[in-house]
């Protein structure tokens, strides 16, 4: 899965020291929190949209809220979302895509 | 003595390269807490302890001001900000969702309130600490009769008047991150000092502080129309009004104590890391309230 993250998936941290498999993919975390997170997330982009995998996801913003553009054999979306404390979805929801 | 600010573990005052050590450990062990302290008030890059220190410094420094002060920056910069908290945003114009994840919660927060309020009242030897919490958790639990009914009973009227019965509330077990939040909160009202204690409950009251747009605060606690009218149930009106009204006197007054009392005992820094552990549990303690809102739509 591409990302625009070089750190931990969900929020950038070099802290930490996870390796979790996700997709069948490796990926570094910096907390197992994040872990959940990022697992929440695909799993319900997955179901909203329908695809079997998502090929690459670009996430921006913060612990207040989050956004992610994600792709998958060249259909894209992009949602809002963010967090409770135990990393389940609190918010989720579809964006309309913006030109750039 | 210097506490950290994720697990409250204690260095020697003003030992920052300490605590910076103990810092970078715990993340090494990929601790949520101590990675969170981390993201959100030094750095996300991977850093030596060394590097942290100037900004540990940072962190802690009165610098011409107050303790008093200090609290409300640090309370302003995470609750107030230019993107204020989401619980805070949804209260602007509260929907009945928002109310319930409101009496749903905050019924168990008020209930170990009294808990670590009469903490603070044992372990202290101040009279004047005793009198405002003795007010305090009067108003807050008490009540003063049926003509001034506490916030408690003000809360669960709220929850009436948005048609969930009071037994239905009381019932209802907290959600986790309102139940480990005040587990936390009993933990450190049991052992931590009661000037700490004081210092991170009664800061956590400037949440509803209306004065606090003149200190920095991008928005109030919620938006003072809803006092009048019809957007919101009266009962409800009458539940914030009395936050609205009491909290400015509460926080001011208990961090007035804070700060001559912290200094007096010469045990600011551990103060300030307590007050900044709390802070990040009532950060969690406000999403829960959210969270519980989602069940009612």
């Amino acid at each position: 899965m591409k990302r625009n993250y070089d750190g931990c998936a969900i929020c950038n941290s070099t802290w930490g020291n996870v390796w979790a498999e996700v997709e069948g993919e490796r990926m570094f975390f910096c907390c197992d929190l994040c872990v959940v997170q990022f697992r929440a997330l695909i799993d319900r982009i997955e179901r909203e949209t329908g695809w079997n995998r998502v090929d690459s996801i670009e996430v921006a913003g913060d612990r207040r809220g989050r956004t992610c553009r994600v792709s998958s054999s060249g259909e894209s979306a992009r949602f809002r979302f963010a967090f409770t404390p135990e990393g389940q979805l609190l918010r989720f929801a579809r964006e309309e895509s913006r030109a750039p | 003595m210097t506490k950290c600010p994720a697990c409250l573990v204690g260095f020697s005052v003003a030992d920052f390269p300490s605590l910076a050590q103990h810092l970078v450990e715990r993340a090494d062990d990929s601790d949520p807490d101590h990675v969170r302290w981390l993201n959100q008030n030094l750095t996300r890059k991977k850093s030596d302890a060394s590097a942290l220190i100037p900004g540990l410094e940072q962190v802690f420094s009165l610098g011409t001001g107050s303790l008093a002060r200090w609290v409300k920056v640090r309370f302003i910069a995470k609750f107030f900000g230019k993107t204020p908290h989401p619980f805070v945003e949804a209260l602007q114009h509260p929907s009945r969702a928002t109310l319930l994840g409101y009496v749903f919660e905050h019924q168990h927060f008020l209930r170990q309130w009294v808990r670590s309020c009469a903490f603070i009242m044992a372990r202290t030897d101040r009279p004047e600490v005793v009198q405002y919490e003795l007010d305090n958790l009067t108003t807050e639990y008490g009540g003063y009769g049926p003509d001034r009914p506490s916030h408690y009973e003000l809360l669960l009227r709220m929850g009436e008047s948005l048609g969930v019965d009071r037994s239905t509330v009381l019932a209802t077990p907290p959600l986790e991150s309102t139940r480990r939040s005040i587990e936390q909160w009993n933990e450190m009202a049991t052992g931590e000092r009661w000037v700490s204690v004081l210092t991170a409950m009664h800061g956590l009251e400037l949440i509803a502080h209306r004065n606090l747009t003149e200190e920095g605060a991008s928005v109030h606690y919620f938006d003072p129309a809803i006092l009048s009218g019809s957007e919101i149930t009266p009962a409800a009106q009458a539940f914030l009004r009395e936050g609205y009204e009491a909290d400015v006197g509460h926080s001011d007054e208990a961090l007035a104590l804070a700060d001559r009392f912290a200094n007096e005992l010469s045990v600011v820094e551990e103060v300030q890391s307590v007050f900044l552990r709390s802070i990040d549990l009532f950060d969690d303690y406000l999403i829960g309230r959210l969270e519980r809102a989602g069940q009612f739509g």
